[in-house]
């Protein structure tokens, strides 16, 4: 791990100014050596370039992190592994300043989203994991976010396969609903009756 | 590389994300709650980096510079408000009643100060409005550049309403807040609370059967020694002030039996008092330039015998800044009535 990642990951000496160490965030951070003609170079498009993924990374990392929780067992994960586990599953591509993970959790459970639990053991990690609470607005928020991306891939002209075959967004509020309980009639976000959708897919019998 | 050189260079950072977070997580235990848990991550990071499991001073700074800067994580606590202008949604509504009520304070302090002026002659007639506006003006600009400013600063540093008050407050009226949504009671958009009851029945009830008493005591003044003692014209003026509060008692009296629906039968009651409020007033100037025939009766301790003897000459000034203080409370009560009007109109979809 440790000869990839090594002190200088967040600070470039650019050749041309010296002293000078630029901090690099986000896409553009992998970029090791800065070559002085080169568009990054200019402070002013790597300031808006920073600035919008910054923006853009702001509410998806929030569902990242929900979506980990969610995955996580009953225990609940302390804020290291989650952050772990957000680089890994994400290939590296979502990384956060790893201390604003932090007040993240924090509002989060201030908004009764997430719970915290203290670990036992004498370190003094807190263990989070999402309420029921948080479950239903992650499932909301997860649909809406799916049916967004799917939505808006062709001004991107990529393919996003919304795995149908797992699962039935709410046509009238986007919710994601998760075909595994057949027992389900009505969406519990906003109590549209779903059974025609799960007739139309065979799930469901006359 | 000895530990407590790691050890300094983690506190140091620490220390100084200290310095940055903002005044209201300086609930002492949540502070330290926040560093511990920062301080667990860094080490935690270290040790993977070093990659043998043992944190090296290299890995430390490396963890640490992964952290992201002090002013990044404070900025993540700060920013939690919803903006709306330059104070945030969640501060509007507190920073409109702040301003509300230090208006109502300085437009109150200034009239009942000119008031008092005009009584002792310091000022003319002219003079008293001149001052009135003045004095609103000033005191209300200043007020609002300052309390603004405040406002704007907090709405910055993330703060919420809810920041100024205790933990045992904010859970109490969490629990309130439970029981409402069990219960079925509304609960208002703006202030997340459940509404509270538009009047409190027995307050009324209780408050208005004392006025009901006290006015049909000063109208038939049951104690032959004393009345015969009073002026004449002061006791007229002291039936009508009788009179006025007997109305103003059934008016109470009725608000408590009606209890809280009816609002539009509220709000014809509470313009009912406005009226007979204002006709008291009338009454108090009256006795206000007349301070010759107000009683102040004694008892004789030697005779025990009763006698009436009056206001001496040289304390007319301050009898005079007391009816003063008087009409001013009555006109800040028909201020509440006026507003009792307006907030009825908001608990009409109670029925």
């Amino acid at each position: 791990m440790y000869d990839t990642v090594f002190i200088e990951h967040y600070f470039i000496y650019n050749k041309k100014y010296k002293n000078e160490i630029m901090e690099l965030k986000n896409m553009i951070k992998r970029v090791k050596e800065l070559d002085s003609s080169a568009l990054i170079a200019s402070k002013e498009f790597r300031d808006y370039v920073e600035k919008q993924e910054t923006e853009i990374n702001r509410g998806i990392s929030l569902l990242c992190i929900l979506s980990i929780l969610t995955q996580a067992d009953e225990e609940g994960l302390h804020g290291y592994k989650i952050l772990k586990d957000l680089t890994e599953k994400t290939n590296e591509m979502l990384v956060i300043e790893e201390g604003t993970l932090y007040p993240i959790l924090r509002k989060l459970e201030d908004d009764n989203i997430i719970k915290s639990k203290r670990e036992e053991s004498g370190r003094r990690r807190k263990f989070y994991s999402i309420t029921d609470y948080g479950k239903k607005i992650f499932n909301h928020l997860a649909g809406f976010y799916s049916k967004l991306t799917e939505a808006i891939a062709p001004l991107y002209d990529i393919n996003v396969n919304l795995k149908s075959e797992k699962y039935l967004f709410c046509p009238m509020c986007a919710n994601k609903i998760e075909l595994t309980n057949l027992e389900l009639r009505f969406c519990d976000v906003c109590g549209h009756n779903i059974e025609k959708e799960l007739k139309e897919r065979g799930l469901k019998n006359e | 590389m000895s530990e407590k050189e790691m050890n300094n260079i983690i506190k140091e950072y620490l220390k100084q994300v200290k310095s940055k977070l903002p005044e209201w997580l300086k609930d002492k235990k949540e502070h330290k709650d926040i560093l511990d848990e920062l301080e667990e991550h860094i080490w935690s990071k270290a040790e993977e980096l070093s990659g043998t499991g043992q944190p090296t001073l290299q890995s430390v700074e490396s963890a640490i510079s992964h952290m992201g800067k002090p002013e990044s994580i404070a900025r993540e606590y700060k920013r939690r408000g919803t903006p709306k202008y330059y104070i945030t949604e969640e501060m509007w509504p507190a920073y409109l009643k702040v301003l509300g009520i230090v208006f109502a304070v300085i437009i109150g302090i200034t009239i009942v100060s000119q008031v008092i002026d005009i009584i002792f002659g310091n000022i003319d007639i002219g003079q008293f409005f001149l001052n009135i506006i003045q004095g609103i003006q000033i005191g209300c600009l200043t007020t609002f550049a300052i309390i603004t400013i405040i406002f704007v600063a907090l709405s910055m540093e993330g703060y919420f309403p809810e920041d100024f008050k205790s933990k045992k407050i904010r859970e109490k009226e969490k629990q309130q807040l439970q029981l409402a949504q069990e219960q079925g009671i509304p609960i208002s958009e703006i202030k997340k609370r459940p509404v509270k009851p538009f009047i409190k029945p027995a307050g009324e009830i209780i408050g208005g059967s004392i006025a009901i008493a006290f006015g049909i005591f000063l109208i038939l003044l049951p104690i032959p020694a004393v009345r015969t003692l009073i002026n004449p014209e002061f006791l007229l003026y002291l039936q009508f002030a009788g009179l006025f509060l007997l109305i103003e008692g059934i008016l109470d009296l009725n608000r408590g039996l009606i209890g809280n629906r009816q609002f539009f039968t509220h709000q014809i009651i509470h313009g009912i008092t406005i009226g007979v409020k204002l006709a008291s007033i009338s009454v108090v100037i009256l006795m206000m330039n007349r301070p010759e025939i107000f009683p102040i009766i004694v008892v004789d301790t030697p005779g025990a015998t009763i006698t009436n003897i009056g206001i001496a000459e040289e304390y007319y000034n301050i009898f005079r800044a007391i009816a003063g203080v008087i009409i001013a409370v009555i006109v800040l009560t028909t201020i509440e009535d006026f507003y009792k009007i307006y907030k009825a109109e908001k608990y009409k979809f109670l029925k």
